[in-house]
């Protein structure tokens, strides 16, 4: 699972369901279905209950639709619609909840609108649905969230039925025949489309910060700024952090280590001295040995770095399935259990796939796939 | 071994009690009953599961009353062996866990003196010196009776003219006091009250516990009050859920990365300190049952190459009824729940002989912990299936931990050295969600396991007790006979058992015993018994001499045992779920045993 400032982006909509006393919650799960169910178990720490069904099948043509369509025999009447991977905020679910009708979206701005499924309105109400379109058609856009009914499945089954998997296909089937409305939200909502997302939500997630410190931390530590230690976790002497940073249970950071704001660092994550860390997420089991710099940097769980690894940010620009986006800042985006070598330095903006295994010494300067050796 | 629960309060007690026997149900379900007060005392019971007693039960309404759920030892499972037991009149309902010794001398005066007996049970006999000994007021009777019975016991019983009173009382079985609001419990263990209360008294041997909906008040065995304190439980529930998984076995099974790392925080701090066990024996020995035991084994091999000391492992059940001998080993007793029977006499035994003792334990506040000189605590949470997965590893981490302090403080390794040990145990939780990861190719191995009747599990040193536990794992859960076997000594025996029918899981991982097991593999195939491998990430050597690999990733071989104890989980779990077999209470086996 993939987290924001140390919790699953799925505890984020967890939380907010059940701000608003929706508790009975259902998860369409699939790959890697355990990490989540031993997670949120049955929901008793949230004060919610969660069951979970299996999207057994997990093919390419498997869109958000088909996800859907796994829950038919679970729900009856109105019901609400969550993506998994969004931090959605408690008030987005009150705004889309205080007002009745039967099939509401909740949308909401975007500079990008090319990234989403585009919403034409008429008044509330919306006359249009455009997944990705590719003229610019206005910027606001479906968020993935909605309130329907149960007769949406029939509309499903019909959509499915002439090829088409995915959600909007069936909402836009639906908009001649039925009314649907358009929630405006100005509640929190932030969307991890591409890896790089990540940083700016987790920076603005952290924002919400509060300074709470167990563990060990060494004499001789600064700590400025709202800073969270886990249980168990050393911090040792000479090191500097500057919050917002949150850093998880069971880590060793130092001795002699800078931490800059806008970090998270999971569980079980040691980080040798000299080694700076800025504005970066770092998920759990992560070794970084000395003398490493990583700057606006995903690493996920399991990353071992060698000695003096180099993570540099720079302004880039990233090439996506349809076009060239540019990002502002972005240093190394690596993956899973990938391991390397003393010495290795990442052009800013290169993507590493997981399970790789690279070698000292090495300059990486384009993008790795999935369990590559580099020599 | 059996489960007890005890109930008074303004609630109806049929729901407290039946909630409660069904967290106790791991400590046996075999047959089950409640006996409730009313207007009259009214019994209900009957062989079979708790599931199954529910459904059945009648609308049995009253505010206090005692459950039972039972796993069989004197008298087989049937509706008039299950307890509540009553006396020749029916006024009082008694529930045991424990064995009467001279339950058969006590029943010959009894039987003399008239008493009709209903069941085969040792338990029956206490009920009825209840009657005799009972003069108008029921904890005045428990304690005469206690005065008369040998053996282990935890009992709760009732009077039906002593309204919501309930007397507990105990001798090596567990009970606790559950305290309320105008409310009261009493259990063999915190989980089955925990959704009512975390205001806890744990009874000591000897002690006997009146209860009413206001009041407990506790005296020893002379009659003398005795003032105990209450302790607040820091337990929760929710490890009790199986949130999504098909059997809770799975689920504890995936929870190991975490459950790993719990206990290396409880852990790592202090040996980075400089800190180390107050113990530096010349001799270990390790006792331990079933699961543990073979935790204890991979300890010994720990112990031997850390911190160079002899370490011998004994099952408790044989300890107990050994010599004493001129070495004067520290005892170190495994034991998850805390409560094993075997196990605490077996440190009791080593008490008596003047010998350090330090225990491995789960469960806070549990009977071991109370016994010996030091604690070890894993930091596994409530393990509910039956099969002991996520408690086996934490004892493996704390196993090793010991062995790091321990080579520390006998300087047969330096700081430095234990520094690179933690770190690499560090790196564990990582390596078996890797494994997790993966674990589809591990159910399809086990699915073309389902045929076989008999199956050998192979490994050498360190692996070897692992190929015990492996053994064991797919015995208890799947029914399919498995034996676990040294690699070397298969040629002085077994072999002749193998044929093309049995197959073999070898573990072959990268370490001094790599090359012999593969000529052991070598001895087994060409028996033409299909052969799966757990090998080393890379080794690609191994996949031309067995039929299917398994890989774990690459760790020190001290550690490699928890790697392949969960391929071997796996492997079991799968099977099972293959055979349709009920994974989290199988046959015959419950959780903690209690019994001797």
């Amino acid at each position: 699972m993939i987290s924001i400032a140390n919790r699953p982006i799925l505890e984020y909509s967890i939380e907010a369901l059940a701000a608003n006393k929706v508790t009975d919650i259902t998860m369409v799960v699939g790959y890697k279905k355990e990490s989540i169910m031993s997670h949120f178990e049955d929901g008793g720490d949230w004060n919610v209950k969660i069951s979970y069904v299996d999207q057994k099948k997990r093919v390419a043509k498997a869109g958000t639709a088909y996800a859907l369509s796994m829950v038919k025999k679970h729900v009856k009447g109105d019901f609400i619609v969550l993506p998994g991977d969004n931090i959605i905020g408690p008030n987005v679910i009150a705004d889309l909840i205080d007002q009745t009708g039967k099939y509401r979206i909740v949308i909401t701005e975007s500079e990008e609108p090319s990234k989403y499924g585009v919403v034409e309105l008429s008044g509330k109400v919306v006359k249009n649905i455009v997944e990705k379109p590719t003229e610019h058609i206005g910027n606001l856009i479906s968020t993935g969230i909605y309130k329907f009914s149960d007769e949406i499945f029939k509309a499903i089954d019909t959509v499915m039925g002439s090829g088409k998997y995915d959600l909007t296909s069936v909402i836009q089937h639906m908009i001649p025949k039925t009314k649907v409305t358009a929630v405006k939200t100005g509640g929190v909502w932030n969307d991890v489309v591409y890896p790089w997302d990540m940083l700016e939500v987790n920076a603005i997630a952290l924002r919400k910060c509060a300074s709470q410190t167990s563990g060990r931390i060494d004499k001789g530590v600064t700590m400025k700024g709202p800073v969270n230690i886990g249980e168990g976790t050393i911090i040792r002497s000479g090191t500097h952090i500057m919050g917002p940073v949150i850093i998880g249970e069971g880590c060793e950071i130092g001795p002699s280590v800078c931490i800059y704001p806008s970090t998270s660092i999971g569980a079980n994550v040691r980080i040798g001295p000299f080694s700076v860390v800025e504005h970066s997420v770092l998920m759990d089991d992560i070794i970084i040995n000395s003398g490493s710099y990583v700057s606006h940097s995903v690493l996920g769980e399991g990353v071992e770095l060698g000695p003096q690894f180099c993570a540099a940010e720079d302004a880039v620009v990233m090439r996506t399935e349809d076009e060239n986006r540019p990002v502002e800042r972005l240093g190394a985006l690596v993956g899973e259990k990938t391991v390397m070598g003393s010495q290795v330095s990442v052009r800013p903006g290169t993507l590493i796939g997981a399970r790789c295994r690279i070698a000292h010494q090495t300059r990486i300067d384009r993008d790795v796939e999935d369990k590559t050796i580099v020599m | 071994m059996c489960g007890i629960i005890g109930y008074t309060g303004d609630r109806q007690a049929r729901e407290v009690i039946m909630a409660g026997l069904k967290r106790l149900e791991y400590r046996g379900y075999d047959s089950a009953g409640v006996g409730i007060v009313d207007r009259d005392l009214d019994i209900f019971k009957d062989k079979g599961e708790i599931d199954h007693i529910e459904e059945t039960m009648p609308d049995i309404r009253g505010n206090f009353g005692v459950g039972h759920t039972r796993w069989a030892t004197h008298g087989p499972p049937m509706k008039i062996n299950a307890h509540p037991m009553t006396d020749c009149h029916g006024k009082f309902a008694l529930v045991h866990n424990g064995i009467i010794e001279n339950y058969i001398t006590l029943k010959e005066g009894l039987v003399e003196r008239g008493h009709k007996f209903t069941s085969e049970t040792d338990t029956e006999v206490a009920v009825h010196l209840l009657e005799e000994n009972y003069e108008g007021n029921l904890e005045d009777a428990v304690r005469r009776t206690v005065a008369q019975l040998e053996g282990s016991y935890a009992i709760a019983v009732l009077h039906s003219d002593e309204r919501g009173k309930i007397v507990g009382a105990r001798m090596i079985s567990p009970l606790v006091v559950g305290l309320g609001r105008n409310e009261n419990f009493l259990a063999s263990d915190v989980p089955a009250i925990l959704e009512y209360t975390d205001r806890m008294i744990y009874l000591l041997d000897g002690e006997i516990v009146t209860v009413t909906k206001d009041d407990v008040r506790i005296q020893n065995i002379e009659g003398n009050p005795v003032e105990r304190s209450w302790e607040r439980v820091d337990m929760t529930l929710e490890g009790a859920e199986k949130g999504g998984y098909e059997h809770f076995m799975l689920k504890e099974i995936f929870e190991q990365p975490k459950v790993i790392q719990d206990t290396l925080i409880g852990t790592s701090m202090s040996t980075e300190n400089g800190y180390t066990t107050s113990f530096s024996p010349d001799t270990i020995k390790i006792i331990a049952c079933g699961t543990s035991y073979h935790a204890g084994y991979v300890g010994k091999h720990m112990f031997e190459e850390i911190a160079k000391t002899p370490t011998t492992v004994e099952l408790a059940s044989e300890y107990r009824f050994s010599s004493s001998t001129a070495s004067r080993p520290l005892i170190i007793g495994i034991t998850q729940s805390g409560e094993t029977s075997d196990t605490l006499a077996a440190i009791r035994t080593a008490k008596r002989r003047g010998l350090d003792t330090l225990g491995i334990v789960n469960i806070v506040g549990s009977t071991m912990t109370r016994e010996v000189d030091e604690v070890f605590f894993t930091r596994a949470g409530l393990e509910v299936g039956v099969a002991a997965t996520k408690t086996y590893i934490t004892q493996l981490i704390a196993l090793a931990s010991l062995a790091i302090k321990m080579g520390m403080s006998k300087n047969t390794i330096g700081i430095d050295q234990a520094r690179q040990l933690t770190n690499q145990m560090r790196t564990l939780p990582k390596h078996v969600r890797t494994i997790l990861d993966d674990s589809d190719c591990i159910r399809e191995l086990a699915e073309g396991l389902t045929g076989a009747r008999s199956m050998f599990f192979l490994g050498r040193s360190i692996n070897y007790p692992v190929a015990l536990e492996g053994a064991l794992k797919m015995k208890e859960i799947s029914y399919i006979h498995a034996e676990g076997y040294p690699g070397g000594e298969l040629k002085h025996g077994p072999l002749a058992l193998v044929t093309s029918e049995t197959p073999v899981v070898a573990i072959a991982v990268k370490d001094q015993t790599y090359e012999k097991m593969l000529g052991n593999i070598g001895e087994v195939s060409a028996r033409g018994a299909k052969v799966i491998g757990v090998g080393t990430e890379g080794d690609k050597e191994l996949a031309k001499y067995v039929d299917h690999t398994i890989m774990i990733p690459q760790v020190p071989h001290i550690f490699t045992p928890v790697l392949t104890s969960v391929v071997l989980q796996l492997l079991a779990y799968y099977a099972a779920n293959a055979l349709d077999c009920e994974i989290d209470k199988p046959r015959h086996l419950a959780k903690s045993v209690t019994v001797e």
